[in-house]
């Protein structure tokens, strides 16, 4: 297998990214739409705050530019397994509040945490290519359930946010880590995320 | 014993110099404000109202009909009425008050914008007041980001500006920021809300050139760079929106670029002068840039053919009396029609073809 730092491991790792880009972009655009659909079909206030909510990874991040290819890898790869398990249950929410009555946006919510998923795993790819290797997938089990349809809501607008802003940041991630020259994905690993 | 003649002096010395004084002390400088339209009445420091009293505004006696014994009434103030107000007591000219009187008006709510020209470093923002007030004004600026005070740091020019550095990126949390202005008249505020995507505006592309392409009257080559003030192009890219229309026409045409900084305009107006301008936006977030500084350019086109030959084959067959009119010798001589070496023989010899039968009808 090529060291992380061969030639052709850089030809693949830039690949990669490009096409990690690519995902990225596609991922925003949907998820932003998807939002929108959301906030009308739910009866939210699209500039309502929402706290916070337990279980959803947050985007910001402080000291961007300082983080290492592997740091970058990791926390997005947290972050998109938590929004595969938090998708996932939106879509069974709305499968049982609405039914079939809106079919559009649970097909919405089913393409986007493909997406998801997908990203994930285009993750996980980069991270072997770095040596190191996914964490593995133990998870945190199932995310805390929201007390009230209201909640549930409100949850919701909150995961889609908050992923749409990690779309961004993946890209970005993705564009540093395809930098050439050193540090782009070896420097030294913080502890893996469980 | 002390000699009695100098103390004396001393004392008539020292007398001499007290009255002086309070004859020639100025009295404390005042300031004060006054709101356009108020009515100011200035009184003569600790002077009766009955007292023998001058004014004067910036050394200009001020007519007696202004005043009401030994006060200064003036009604519905304007701009023009600021000023140093001086009263003197009596005719011996003592000054006995003097203010600066400073006419205006309490700030209206100001004109606040944030933008972020260098993400992902910070933003700045700027402010003015819709109307001038006409006397001093402070400004204050806070700014939260959820909990977090953040510092904006006063840009020395110019003057109504500060900037921010990003702690954070990539939040959902919204900024805060109020801008509160204050003078002697009043006080008032703005407050605008924003999330770090939304303001993120690039400055115009810099250095635009358009040049013609060699060969192809259709052709414009535009090429452009990043603003200098975009600190990271490599991992915050931009795309670039370009306009262009020839000048006498009024529709734009335009095309959206993903990457790279230029573009072959393939569809121009042949001989017809072109204006070009560029736009640049973050790949994924904000808005559009305003536009760049315009460039003009027109297309190649192919130079005037060279008419001498022509013109002394026309002035030979004219030189004739005959009726015999020489045949068109251009397209045998034209440029364009030219190939291989053997053309330049065909034209000489058709000229003297021409040149014989003009000579045997004279």
């Amino acid at each position: 297998m090529a060291g992380a730092d061969s030639p052709s491991a850089a030809l693949r790792r830039r690949d990669l990214c490009a096409r990690g880009i690519r995902l990225a972009g596609k991922m925003r655009s949907d998820v932003v739409d998807l939002l929108d659909a959301y906030v009308e079909q739910q009866g939210l206030d699209a500039s309502a705050s929402v706290a916070a909510v337990e279980g959803v990874p947050p985007a910001a991040v402080e000291r961007w530019d300082e983080q290492t290819g592997t740091q970058r890898l990791l926390e997005n790869l947290a972050a998109y397994r938590a929004f595969r398990g938090l998708l996932a249950q939106m879509l069974e929410e709305q499968r049982e509040q609405l039914g079939e009555a809106d079919a559009a946006l649970g097909r919405a919510l089913a393409a986007v945490l493909l997406q998801v998923s997908a990203f994930a795993y285009h993750l996980e790819e980069l991270l072997r290519l770095e040596s190191r290797g996914p964490p593995t997938d133990e998870g945190d089990g199932p995310p805390p359930q929201p007390q009230s349809v209201f909640e549930q809501k409100l949850r919701g607008l909150g995961v889609l946010r908050e992923l749409a802003q990690w779309a961004v940041r993946s890209a970005r991630d993705l564009r540093q880590l395809a930098k050439p020259g050193p540090g782009a994905g070896s420097a030294p690993s913080p502890a893996e995320s469980p | 014993m002390a000699n009695p003649v100098p103390s004396a002096c001393c004392m008539v010395l020292a007398a001499v110099v007290v009255v002086y004084a309070q004859r020639h002390s100025q009295p404390d400088s005042h300031t004060q404000f006054e709101r356009v339209g108020a009515d100011v009445t200035m009184k003569c420091g600790s002077m009766d109202w009955d007292a023998a009293v001058t004014w004067t505004v910036n050394g200009t006696d001020i007519d007696e009909s202004h005043l009401n014994g030994s006060y200064l009434i003036l009604k519905n103030v304007d701009l023009s009425q600021s000023g140093q107000y001086s009263c003197y007591e009596g005719s011996a000219w003592h000054l006995k008050y003097q203010t600066t009187l400073k006419v205006g008006t309490p700030p209206r709510e100001p004109v606040l914008m944030c933008r972020s020209n260098n993400y992902p470093k910070g933003f700045y923002c700027s402010w003015h007041l819709p109307t001038p007030t006409y006397i001093p004004n402070i400004f204050n600026i806070s700014v939260i980001h959820g909990t977090k005070e953040m510092v904006c740091e006063k840009d020395a020019v110019p003057k109504n500006r500060c900037h921010i550095r990003y702690l954070q990126l990539f939040s959902t949390v919204k900024y805060k920021v109020t801008l509160t202005v204050t003078n002697a008249l009043g006080k008032n505020y703005t407050t605008v809300t924003f999330d770090e995507f939304a303001i993120v505006k690039p400055d115009p592309p810099e250095s635009v050139v358009a040049k013609p392409v060699p060969n192809n009257p259709r052709r414009l080559e535009v090429s452009w760079q990043n603003p200098s003030s975009w600190p990271d192009p490599e991992s915050f890219p931009l795309k670039f929106f370009l306009r262009y229309r020839p000048l006498i026409l009024d529709q734009w045409q335009h095309v959206e670029l993903s990457d790279g900084t230029s573009h072959t305009i393939t569809d121009a107006y042949a001989g017809k002068e072109y204006i070009i301008q560029v736009a640049a936006k973050d790949n994924d977030i904000g808005t559009w840039s305003d536009w760049s500084v315009a460039v003009h350019a027109t297309p190649w086109t192919e130079e005037p053919k060279h008419l001498t030959t022509e013109a002394q084959i026309t002035e030979t067959t004219s030189a004739s009396t005959s009726s015999f009119m020489a045949p068109p010798t251009t397209k045998i001589c034209d440029k364009g029609a030219v190939v291989g070496s053997g053309a330049v023989a065909v034209c000489w010899t058709a000229g003297l073809v021409v040149a014989a039968y003009s000579a045997l009808f004279i």
